[in-house]
């Protein structure tokens, strides 16, 4: 396939980095325009000449044409709503998972996170004394009856309409009474001033991207709000190499790690999917796969443990 | 001599080719980019190309937002512009070929598209090209939910069915697509058609059970990204349960439950309300205080 | 006892003498005489500061100060300064809270249960009681406040407060709490008030004025008297539910979530045993450091303490009893999740601290007061201040240990976040709030008499007939 990218016309330097880069970078083989057709643009009456396939010209609506532009973020009024008709869901195969946390960089190069602080986080898990080890990741569970939710006193933590739980750092007031109410530890908290560049620092916060994060605030994972908003997937999905996350709604029964795609309901009937704490009835909306049938040995992550966990 | 020789090989290769290296004359402050183009043809109407441009950063690919490119068809020259365009932030950008350009691509079944970048204070020139033949792909439903896909490529001015192209056939899902039965791929035969059955039963729809097909040829070396839709009544009628206006302990203040509402105000408001009365009557004893000094 | 028919009176004891129900007559308070009315007034008027007095608020103000500008710097860099981390979450900052929270129980309890139970010697330490509740309520709040990460969105807390998070109910508990022991301490205030303004010549010009405003209204007559009694006994009767709900309402904050600890339903009662005790104890403490510095043997009796060492007794063996439920029936079970957490109480980590706060708190206290020696004045203080001191880490190790056992393994996060020991602004910030309290009780017993007079008055007027 590459060669058909002629090397003869390329810098002997670009050749090499084309062949890599379109091979390792996060391809979205999505065509841009092809996403805005999904918001259902009215008619502009505004009519543009172009070329088709077959030769002719012909005359498209401009408004038609919009690709999905890089959406500004909403009004934290609408984030609070959220997205109508979607509930989001998330799938972890156990089983894919080698503790290589690119999830956790892509996640904190996104954010504009500071060093220590990962919302996702990758544990050595063992079910029982006799079981065998596992990696674990977690983001947060986006419960369907969220106690960090429930004790939140000013609303600054909140749950949409498409399920995800946000965060608004504007109201927030550091109480730090969503971190105690939070059973999977998931929320981390800016203890002292973020660094972050000046220019982000500066931007009005955006609870769908929580970027910038504020001292004296709570922050954590958001599904990538502002992705999903687009139709994209979260970051950590298309960061790990193995697609160990599945990401997808669940009204539309499919999940997909950017490369395979599985309809939910079948996946967690067909591989015994269960979610974490069950019986504290937070009804979180992550679901695990058991590490069945691994990919690879518990012992292969230990090594890219020690540098956070020494 | 041999060895002898093979260094002399070695020596004259490098010195031919050090200098189309760049990085040995550089003192690493210009960076290069590494151009990609992809054609996409959306419902067989108007074809479009994408660019995308990314940069290497201490081993890592980063995309570069604000790059100025022209864009040509077939020829690096000013009859041929397609068009000028900028990336943005993820480094994407993309345009439509213009109408001027009509006898062009009319001449040929097969074009090379080329963008060129001039370079700035911050990289090096570059290009990339692609080169694509025209293609087009159709979708069609049959009884018993059978799907059928089938790509044509023009050959002079007929559209000729192709062999051999792989098509993925789906359900249009958000983030991507499910596949309608297990099998990934389906390659088209001599017919140029592929064909699927649909498996994915009481798949949720919308409202009245409509679901989209999609028919994709996805970075074929000859004929780029092709897709179709066809939207069918095959899902399930989904009805969407909204509990975000529910009341309940974690919905917002103004959806706090009632009980809870009124065990708490009405506590608040007896306890206030005896505060409030025993302030007033400081006042009253006041007003006793005033009255019997002035007796 | 001897074998003597039961009218032969004089073989018996004067302390057995049981008449019409009555409590046995000590012999140090048949031997008293009733002191006039000129003699209390002048025992019980404040008294400006001697030496050790200004050195005592020298002190204070200095402490205060020094947690003033570390909260200066955790203003400035963030909660950064302190130790807190993601894990550990809360620290002493909350426990501080607890404490405080704890102690201005006693207020309900000297105040309005003795009142209610018409138990009459109590009534010299309800000035006292309701200093260290006001005292103790305010740094409270003002701990709370310290210890959130964006202090300057705290009107949030009234514009977007939520109704269904127990920190609102806590909110809104406190601020009434505050108000009731306000008016508690204010009513009975009233007659005194109007002794300060007889007696201008010991009270400075600006204490003079002030005084006037609170409180030159009262006459003294019948009718205001029968106002002022009539909402003394309504707040009596407010605050008790009011002391409850505002101690379990904080031990909600902790209950209300799944962590092993704090997932437990006897936390409301077992908190609010844990405050009278410590309520208690600080006023045993209080009552024998004003003994001394303002000389007054004579109202707050050993008797006083005696009586004091039972209830404190009593309340020990009450907390300790709570204590039991709290930890042997967890600890027979060994959950999974729990079993860490326990195991580090009773013999891990935090077991030192642990079994510190068990004996100091309550068991070295009991049995120093089962003695009847022991329940002389100084080892009843020396009791009070080991169930203060125990009180105080116990609600440490209420906060902390919970914490460092959540469910999922700490894991991806710096080395430090697996520990805490408090910074140094952490420290001085607590002990400032602690000098604090402190300093407000002093300056109140500077300004208003700590017995009440007119009370005073009136009850030796009753025994004298």
């Amino acid at each position: 396939m590459m060669d058909q990218q002629n090397n003869s016309r390329r810098d002997f330097l670009l050749t090499g980095l084309a062949v890599a880069g379109i091979a390792a970078g996060c391809n979205n083989k999505k065509d841009v325009f092809e996403a805005g057709a999904e918001d259902g643009a009215k008619a502009s009456g505004k009519k543009v000449k172009l070329l088709s396939v077959d030769g002719e010209v012909i005359e498209v609506d401009e408004a038609f044409l919009k690709p999905v532009p890089h959406l500004p973020p909403v009004t934290n009024t609408e984030a609070r709503i959220g997205i109508p008709g979607k509930k989001f869901v998330m799938v972890i195969d156990l089983s894919r998972c080698k503790n290589l946390k690119h999830c956790q960089s892509a996640c904190n190069h996104a954010h504009e996170l500071n060093p220590g602080e990962n919302w996702i986080k990758v544990d050595p898990m063992k079910s029982a004394d006799h079981a065998a080890p596992y990696w674990e990741p977690t983001t947060c569970m986006h419960c369907d009856e969220p106690p960090c939710v429930k004790v939140c006193p000013v609303d600054a933590t909140f749950k949409r309409e498409d399920g995800i739980v946000l965060i608004d750092s504007d109201r927030c007031i550091g109480c730090r009474f969503c971190m105690a109410a939070c059973p999977y530890s998931t929320r981390v908290f800016n203890w002292g001033e973020p660094e972050i560049p000046a220019i982000v620092a500066s931007q009005p916060y955006s609870a769908e991207t929580s970027i910038p994060q504020k001292k004296g605030t709570v922050g954590k994972c958001d599904f990538c709000a502002d992705m999903t908003r687009m139709g994209m997937l979260p970051h950590c999905v298309s960061a790990c190499p193995n697609g160990t996350f599945f990401f997808g709604d669940i009204n539309e029964d499919s999940v997909t790690n950017g490369a395979e795609t599985f309809r939910f309901s079948e996946l967690i009937r067909d591989k015994a999917g269960y979610r974490l704490m069950e019986d504290l009835g937070t009804k979180p909306s992550v679901y695990y796969l058991p590490p069945v049938n691994r990919n690879f040995p518990f012992e292969s992550g230990l090594e890219n443990d020690k540098a956070q966990n020494s | 001599m041999k060895p002898l020789n093979k260094i002399l090989t070695g020596l004259l290769l490098v010195i031919f080719l050090a200098p189309g290296y760049n990085g040995f004359s550089q003192t690493a402050q210009k960076g290069s980019l590494s151009i990609a183009l992809n054609y996409f043809t959306s419902n067989n109407q108007v074809p479009s190309l994408g660019v995308k441009v990314k940069t290497k950063v201490d081993g890592r690919f980063q995309n570069v937002g604000g790059v100025t490119m022209k864009l040509f068809l077939d020829k690096d020259s000013a009859g041929n512009f397609i068009g000028k365009v900028t990336t943005n932030d993820d480094g994407e950008a993309s345009t439509y070929i213009p109408s001027s350009l009509k006898y062009k691509w009319g001449k040929s079944v097969k074009h090379t598209f080329v963008a060129t970048f001039t370079g700035d204070k911050k990289y090096d020139a570059g290009s990339g090209d692609l080169t694509v033949s025209r293609a087009k792909i159709l979708i069609d439903t049959a009884s018993g939910r059978k799907i059928t896909a089938t790509v044509f490529e023009m050959k002079d001015t007929s559209w000729v069915p192709v062999k051999g192209v792989d098509v993925k056939i789906a359900v249009k899902r958000m983030g991507a697509d499910l596949g309608v039965n297990d099998k990934p791929t389906f390659t088209t035969d001599s017919t140029g058609q592929a064909s699927a059955d649909f498996k994915r039963d009481s798949i949720p729809g919308d409202a009245r059970g409509n679901i989209t097909l999609t028919a994709r040829v996805e970075d074929n070396d000859q004929y780029g990204n092709l897709s179709i839709e066809k939207s069918v009544p095959w899902g399930a009628k989904f009805r969407m349960l909204n509990t975000f206006d529910n009341r309940t302990l974690f919905a917002t203040r103004g959806k706090a439950p009632l009980w809870l509402q009124l065990i708490a105000y009405s506590i608040i408001f007896t306890v206030w309300g005896i505060l409030f009365y025993l302030v007033l009557n400081v006042f009253k004893i006041k007003k006793l205080g005033e009255e019997s000094s002035s007796r | 006892m001897t074998k003597h028919k039961i009218h032969d009176l004089k073989y018996f004891k004067v302390e057995n003498l049981i008449v019409n129900g009555a409590m046995p007559i000590s012999k140090e308070q048949k031997k008293v005489t009733v002191i006039n009315d000129a003699q209390i007034i002048a025992d019980l008027l404040p008294q400006k500061f001697g030496k050790a007095g200004k050195i005592w608020v020298g002190v204070l103000i200095a402490i205060c100060l020094v947690g003033a500008y570390a909260y200066y710097r955790q203003l400035r860099y963030g909660l950064i300064v302190t130790s807190m981390r993601d894990y550990v979450s809360w620290g002493i900052y909350i426990s501080n809270f607890v404490f405080f929270v704890a102690i201005s129980l006693v207020g309900s309890l000297i105040t309005a249960v003795f009142r209610l139970a018409g138990v009459k010697w109590g009534s010299p330490l309800t000035r006292i009681a309701e200093i260290i509740a006001v005292a103790a309520i305010i740094f409270a709040s003002l701990i709370i406040i310290v210890d959130m990460g964006s202090p300057e969105r705290f009107y949030n807390l009234f514009i977007y407060g939520r109704i269904q998070s127990p920190i609102i109910w806590d909110v809104i508990v406190i601020t009434t709490y505050f108000f009731i022991s306000l008016l508690l301490l204010y009513y009975p205030l009233l007659p005194d008030i109007q002794i300060l303004l007889r007696f201008k010549q010991n009270t400075g010009k600006r204490l003079y004025k002030f005084y006037g405003y609170i409180g030159s209204f009262w006459k003294g007559t019948p009718e205001q008297f029968k106002l002022s009694e009539k909402a003394i006994n309504i707040l009596c009767i407010a605050i008790i539910p009011v002391a409850f709900t505002i101690h379990t309402v904080t031990s909600w904050l902790f209950a209300t979530t799944y962590r092993p600890g704090w997932d437990s339903t006897n936390f409301g009662a077992y908190f609010i045993a844990g405050a009278f005790l410590v309520g208690a104890g600080a006023v045993v403490v209080a009552m024998y450091v004003f003994r001394k510095a303002y000389h007054l043997e004579k109202y707050i009796t050993e008797n006083h303490f005696e009586k004091m060492g039972r209830i404190l007794v009593l309340l020990a063996m009450i907390y300790l009893y709570f204590n039991m439920n709290e930890f042997l029936t967890p600890f027979f079970k060994m959950k999974e999740s729990e079993a860490e957490y326990l195991n580090g109480l009773f013999s891990g980590n935090f077991a030192p601290l642990f079994w510190f706060a068990i004996l100091t708190g309550m068991i070295i206290p009991t049995i120093i007061l089962l003695f009847k020696k022991g329940r002389k004045p100084l080892p009843v203080f020396i009791a009070g201040i080991m169930v203060v001191v125990g009180a105080w880490f116990k609600r440490y190790l209420i906060v902390t240990p919970t914490l460092l056992h959540p469910f999922l393994p700490m894991h991806d996060v710096p080395a430090s976040y697996h520990h805490y020991f408090p910074s140094w602004e952490e420290w001085a910030i607590t002990l400032g709030s602690l000098a604090g309290a402190m300093l407000i009780i002093t300056l109140l017993a500077r300004i208003f008499p700590i017995i009440p007079i007119q009370e005073t008055i009136t009850e030796q007027h009753e025994t004298a007939e």
